[in-house]
């Protein structure tokens, strides 16, 4: 029996059709056009980073087109005798339900050239017979096993999804499976996923499941630590400028929201008074630049934001660092994070409150103290319905 | 549905039911009633500070349009507690579905804290105002009406509430006073304003706290409870600073924001507030308060709060040390 609760929500919320299938626009067109000119071109691959929708847009486009969809994936054996078994025959017939069929050839790149001998071969043999279009996926096309593949076939790129989009996907599927996460650790996740939707879902189904968001920050963050790290420590200890510094952090391939908070929060273990306050102008200058990309779609403004970031932070100084500083991670989003736990019973009193009252529940918020007095008395207590948890936490001494 | 809790709070206890009730704003008030009685209103948009009415008015709105069923046919968004533009539009689409029940033919969305949109979201929201426009009516609350778009704002009919004087706020505390059996000195009400700001909400919220300690209301009773109410003092913070302790000032300000539930810009307004009272030279004063503004003007325009407030933590870690 499945439980529902155990579906895996990448799978859950796959994109079913073509609307749901975000920041891709491009390549949706590209393969509408495909399947309009076909059999001009037999074979389309769709090429991109993991989670970024090519699955989901080859099952989108058969479902719009009322086609079914035969479908060979990595774990299948791909030898010569078995795709042609598979494939051969398949693709010299119709569908019985549907309208038309569509071939998908998933995740490519698994093709073995020695385990899956002559596999490739067979596959090319078949595109040139198939009456039905097929659409192969690859996270990597441009390896030489793939020269003759690349010649056949329409190479549609797919690019790794905006992490705003990302963020709107987490929410949709917060308040569909009813789950309150605070918008800075959406936020996080969605930039931490760089791009990819199936990880991004993953790590938020996993933090769904945890008290503490802690383990996630610590998943398979590892390589992006180290350097950020050695980046970090280029730009602090050096006083020299060069034109590496122009780069650095673009080259640290961090999501630059994420570089931000790293630079923040060591800029004071590094740097004391006028140092200090001269490499927070630059970071304050930086995010102005940032706020104005964001606004004004100004991706100019972005050479500004890294160097003030990169040689404006490192010219702070007038001499090399030495010695060994020890960086923190950031560590304001998890505070964050942790408060909004602690205080829960304080938002949903305040909820309740608000909506009595006509007011925001932020202006009841900020008004809490004084209302804690107000609700003292237990007749209003009972008319807010609040229950014992929270009547609780009126009732507890203010901890500072 | 005429509930009346002898025990309620009294913001709620005491919310004017009609428009004579009202104190103060009487030029709006005139005029709004014309509006209603003709039964026909257009969308509105109510601008002005906290606690002058704006709430207030649309209830009495709702209420006078549509007497018994005034639920039915009247949704209340707030525009800084809903998780973005997609979801007001979806309750908005929802509520719209069906048709007003009543003589009306339009129903009531009334929309409050509408500046905390933002202009893409408010782009969205003047098109689900026009898309909906033949069911229902808009009536928008902000603080400043130089926040909501100008197509908005030429869509709508915009009202200006000023502060409450003085005396208005009186009328609504003497009647309070007079219900609950209160005894309130001249001075203790002089308190009461003036620790309020004008706000008649927090006014009647901080007599109500007040009242449940004693029913003789005065000065040191008043200012015991402000004290009690008030959030932790961001002085502290600016003492880090100057002591030079960059690391407990930044520490101590996160705390104070997320405990105290309080923004980016209420945090520089504390601050500004205190530079003169610093023990500094003056012209650095003067220096660090034209940071403070530049500071509040980034905010304003959308910059990290958090980012921009240390940054000028750190000018006044220079300051301690009596530096530029």
């Amino acid at each position: 029996m499945i439980d529902i609760n155990n579906i895996p929500w990448c799978e859950k919320y796959r994109a079913k059709k073509i609307e749901d299938i975000k920041g891709q626009e491009l390549a949706i067109d590209k393969v509408k056009m495909f399947l309009r000119t076909f059999p001009q071109k037999k074979a389309v691959i769709l090429h991109g980073p993991p989670g970024t929708g090519k699955t989901s847009l080859a099952y989108a486009i058969a479902y719009e087109n009322d086609s079914e969809i035969l479908e060979l994936n990595a774990s299948d054996l791909r030898n010569k005798d078995k795709i042609s078994q598979i494939i051969g025959p398949a693709t010299q017939q119709r569908s019985l339900f549907k309208k038309s069929k569509i071939i998908l050839v998933d995740e490519v790149d698994g093709i073995s050239t020695i385990k899956d001998r002559g596999g490739i071969g067979e596959l090319l043999f078949i595109l040139e017979r198939s009456s039905f279009p097929v659409i192969i996926t690859a996270n990597d096309i441009w390896q030489k096993k793939f020269n003759l593949l690349r010649k056949k076939a329409e190479i549609i790129s797919l690019k790794e999804v905006e992490y705003k989009v990302i963020k709107d996907i987490l929410n949709q599927v917060c308040e569909k499976e009813n789950h309150a996460v605070s918008g800075e650790i959406i936020t996080s996740i969605a930039i931490k996923s760089r791009g990819d939707i199936r990880a991004a879902l993953n790590d938020l189904q996993l933090l769904s499941k945890m008290d503490s968001p802690e383990l996630l920050i610590e998943a398979g963050e590892r390589n992006k630590e180290q350097s950020i790290f050695t980046s970090l420590q280029y730009v602090f200890k050096n006083a020299q400028i060069d034109t590496k510094m122009l780069k650095i952090f673009d080259e640290t391939n961090m999501p630059i929201d994420e570089i931000f908070l790293w630079i923040e929060e060591n800029i004071p273990l590094e740097y004391k008074g006028t140092e200090l306050a001269k490499a927070f102008n630059a970071l304050s200058m930086a995010d102005v630049f940032r706020g104005r990309i964001r606004r004004q779609r100004h991706w100019r403004f972005m050479v500004y934001e890294y160097f003030l970031l990169g040689p404006a932070i490192a010219s702070v100084k007038d001499y090399n660092r030495t010695g060994w500083t020890s960086y923190r991670k950031p560590s304001r989003i998890l505070k964050i994070w942790l408060q909004n736990q602690r205080s829960a019973k304080k938002k949903s009193i305040c909820i309740k409150y608000a909506k009595h009252t006509h007011i925001s529940t932020k202006t009841a918020m900020k008004d809490f103290l004084l209302l804690k007095i107000i609700l003292q008395e237990n007749n209003l207590r009972k008319m807010l319905k609040l229950n014992e948890e929270e009547i609780a936490y009126l009732d507890k001494p203010i901890i500072s | 549905m005429a509930e009346s809790y002898n025990h309620d709070v009294w913001t709620e206890k005491y919310r004017p039911k009609k428009f004579e009730d009202m104190v103060g704003q009487e030029e709006i008030i005139k005029r709004v009633k014309a509006l209603t009685n003709s039964m026909n209103i257009p969308h509105l948009l109510l601008a002005g500070p906290a606690g002058t009415g704006k709430s207030t008015i649309a209830l009495i709105i709702v209420k006078e349009l549509f007497g018994e069923s005034w639920r039915e046919n009247y949704l209340e968004l707030n525009a800084s507690d809903e998780r973005g533009i997609d979801v007001v539009r979806q309750k908005v689409k929802d509520f719209a579905r069906t048709k007003a029940i009543g003589d009306v033919p339009f129903k009531i969305i009334f929309l409050d804290e509408a500046d905390a949109l933002t202009r893409e979201a408010q782009q969205a929201l003047r098109r689900t105002m026009e898309n909906y426009t033949s069911t229902c009516r808009f009536i928008l609350s902000c603080n400043y009406s130089s926040k909501i778009l100008d197509p908005i704002q030429s869509r709508a009919v915009v009202f200006r509430f000023q502060l409450l004087e003085k005396k208005d706020i009186k009328k609504r505390i003497d009647i309070i006073s007079k219900n609950e059996g209160l005894s309130i000195t001249p001075d203790a009400f002089d308190v009461l304003y003036e620790s309020s700001e004008g706000d008649c909400r927090r006014v009647i919220n901080l007599l109500q706290a007040t009242a449940s300690i004693s029913p003789n209301i005065t000065p040191d009773l008043v200012n015991t409870i402000v004290s009690k109410a008030k959030p932790s003092d961001i002085k502290i913070v600016l003492d880090y600073a100057l002591s030079g302790d960059f690391i407990n000032a930044r520490e101590k300000l996160l705390d104070i924001m997320l405990k105290e539930s309080i923004s980016g810009q209420d945090v520089i307004k504390a601050i500004q507030k205190e530079v003169w009272n610093l023990p500094i030279d003056n012209k650095l004063k003067v220096r660090l308060t034209e940071k403070t503004g530049e500071a509040e003007f980034r905010l304003v325009e959308g910059s990290d709060e958090f980012i921009q407030l240390e940054a000028l933590l750190a000018s006044f870690i220079l300051a301690g040390q009596g530096g530029e």
